[in-house]
């Protein structure tokens, strides 16, 4: 539970920050914190791989790609003018309230399930999750039951990568 | 063992946390970190989910997620650099003509 | 008797103390084995044959007067280099370095010579080098320098396409061993094929090893792949604006990489601490003895071979480097299908 809500809290303050924060390439870097936090999350929900996932994949190679495009492009001129957070006002207290609308009702519903006693709910806690650590067995879900999913994305992959080659090619 | 409702009401923050950043913020960069935040609000649900039911399903759709993230990313970064080369800015309200 | 958790804080203590000497040893090594090759001393005057070289660095690095550049992030030009050392010490924690021993009979439940056993540790070394990324692009960006920026992106995009490379080589591997854990993967290396030849990785994964070992330089940074910090070019990369104990933390962290990367390669590929004439209690001597030969081979490496061209890396980690890791990858699997671990 202590790991729990300190990894939370930590999740969330940085997600905060890296949402209101005024310089792109501290956001990067908070949002690797949020990850770190997330990870945790996953160790104590028994998906270890998960956990590795998002630190390999995640902070280790798609936040790279945000840095080297925030160096790329010289953060430092960001949020000039009508930048981010400067915006004040009106716009951030509708931002602000469409925030509490929407995890309001977003509580509302996990909230609701749980009184209408779904019978999954409360069969996990007293449940084994040792069995879902093997990476063994996760890896036959993912090539059988997947296969055709996993081959798809990997043809998105291919695709989502000529095309970033061809958008941010210089024409010449 | 924490219960599910707290993981769901964390998932809850951290997305709706996502979703003001994609609203508010004046800067593809920081929309697009904004969009990465919500998706982890949803693997985080997707796991737990699947750890209460006691199947990997979970974890292996989160693993989708984080490949279509990747993809994402990569084509957003490369349309944000080839839109600053046009203008100069990384302001969305920037690019508002169809042609330029 | 010593209780079982004395004994385990005991061994953390232990490796963070060994690093931190095998960081100082390999810096009198490295200086001793240049002048070999180079026909000259090397260190010679502090203490028996130079041998206390390290230790006087150390202290005039902390004496010297930390500078920071007036253009710099505040926060970030100092946690880089924290970030860095830190990554570097946190990989070490999943390498197991010996068989389970009960310290000579001074506890009763023997343990594990290891900080940590993760059953996806291999994994975890993953996870820990992508993050470890960071403290050297921090450090270029944050100094507000270009070459510091230029060693920077250097650095990065050789650590991200060398790691491919890397993964690929290990995961080849972990395919005949059938495990993420790196105890399970040294402890199938146990015993020799026909009383003689020992069962390590290598021997059958001769391809695999080359790529990783390859790769395994490039990751450090080291020479003939240290673009990053060619100091023809870039004065000396990433931490040209660091002096004192930022920069000693930098040069710290490098070392320690690289002993990390030879322990790892020594557990992966060399049988671990498993070895012939040695009993198994004393199967640490064989540990060390592996790790020790790859870190020499590193030295070797740096002082023999010229540089390469940035463009040339490239070229090679894409083209010839990966597709290798790759069809042996393929292969493997294939080998493994047909003939069975």
């Amino acid at each position: 539970m202590l790991l729990f809500l300190l990894a939370a809290a930590v999740a969330v303050a940085a997600s905060l920050a890296v949402v209101l924060g005024r310089n792109p390439m501290h956001s990067v870097l908070l949002l690797i914190v949020s990850f770190a936090a997330l990870a945790a999350l996953y160790i104590g929900l028994d998906a270890p791989f998960a956990a590795v996932v998002q630190i390999i994949i995640y902070a280790g190679a798609i936040m790279v790609l945000f840095l080297f495009v925030v160096m790329l492009l010289n953060a430092h001129r960001e949020d000039e003018g009508t930048g981010g957070a400067a915006l004040g006002g009106r716009p951030l207290a509708a931002g602000a309230a469409l925030a509490i609308v929407l995890a309001a009702e977003l509580a509302w519903a996990v909230l609701r399930t749980r009184r209408a006693g779904g019978s999954w709910m409360g069969a996990g806690p007293e449940s084994d999750g040792t069995a879902l650590q093997s990476v063994r067995t996760l890896g036959g879900v993912l090539y059988s039951e997947y296969s055709l999913a996993f081959e798809v994305t990997s043809l998105l992959i291919i695709v989502a990568m000529v095309g970033a080659v061809v958008l941010a090619r210089r024409e010449s | 063992m924490v219960p599910l409702g707290h993981y769901l009401f964390l998932s809850a923050v951290l997305f709706a946390v996502g979703t003001v950043g994609v609203f508010l913020r004046r800067n593809v960069i920081t929309v697009l970190l904004s969009i990465e935040v919500m998706l982890n609000a949803v693997n985080l649900a997707f796991i737990a989910f699947g750890r209460f039911q006691g199947s990997v399903h979970g974890q292996v759709i989160m693993f989708f997620v984080v490949t279509v993230a990747a993809a994402e990313a990569a084509v957003g970064l490369a349309l944000a650099i080839a839109l600053f080369r046009h203008r100069e800015s990384l302001n969305p309200d920037a690019f508002t003509s169809l042609k330029w | 008797m010593i209780p079982l958790y004395v004994a385990q804080v005991g061994v953390v203590v232990a490796v963070f103390v060994m690093l931190l000497l095998a960081a100082a040893v390999m810096v009198y090594s490295e200086r001793k084995v240049a002048g070999a090759i180079q026909q000259r001393y090397g260190p010679y005057l502090v203490g028996p044959k130079g041998a206390l070289q390290p230790f006087a660095d150390v202290i005039k690095l902390i004496l010297k007067e930390p500078l920071r550049p007036v253009a710099a992030d505040r926060v970030l030009y100092y946690v880089a280099p924290l970030l860095s050392a830190t990554a570097a010490f946190a990989a070490f924690a999943v390498v197991p370095f010996g068989a389970e021993t009960t310290l000579f009979g001074l506890i009763e439940e023997p343990i594990r010579l290891q900080v940590a056993d993760v059953n996806v540790a291999v994994l975890v070394i993953f996870a820990i080098t992508s993050i470890s990324v960071y403290g050297i692009v921090l450090a270029g960006w944050s100094s507000n320098s270009k070459y510091s920026l230029l060693g920077a992106l250097r650095s990065a995009s050789q650590m991200i396409s060398y790691e491919l490379s890397y993964g690929v080589s290990l995961a080849s591997v972990l395919i005949i061993a059938g495990s993420l854990s790196l105890t399970e993967i040294v402890d199938a290396q146990q015993g020799a094929w026909l009383g003689v030849l020992p069962r390590w990785n290598v021997f059958v994964q001769p391809v695999g090893f080359l790529v990783f070992m390859i790769a395994g330089v490039a990751e450090t940074n080291r020479a003939p792949f240290d673009l990053p910090e060619a100091e023809q070019e870039l004065v000396a990369g990433y931490h040209t604006e660091y002096s004192s104990t930022p920069f000693m933390m930098f040069f710290l962290a490098e070392y320690i990489n690289m002993v990390t990367a030879a322990a790892v390669a020594a557990n992966l590929f060399l049988g671990g601490w498993h070895g012939p004439f040695l009993p198994e209690s004393l199967g640490w001597i064989w540990f060390l003895a592996k790790t020790g030969a790859i870190l020499f081979f590193y030295i070797w490496m740096r002082w023999t071979l010229p540089r390469l061209r940035y463009d040339q890396l490239m070229q090679f980690g894409w083209k010839v480097l990966l597709p290798v890791a790759a069809l042996n990858l393929i292969l493997t699997a294939a080998g493994v299908i047909t003939v069975g671990r």
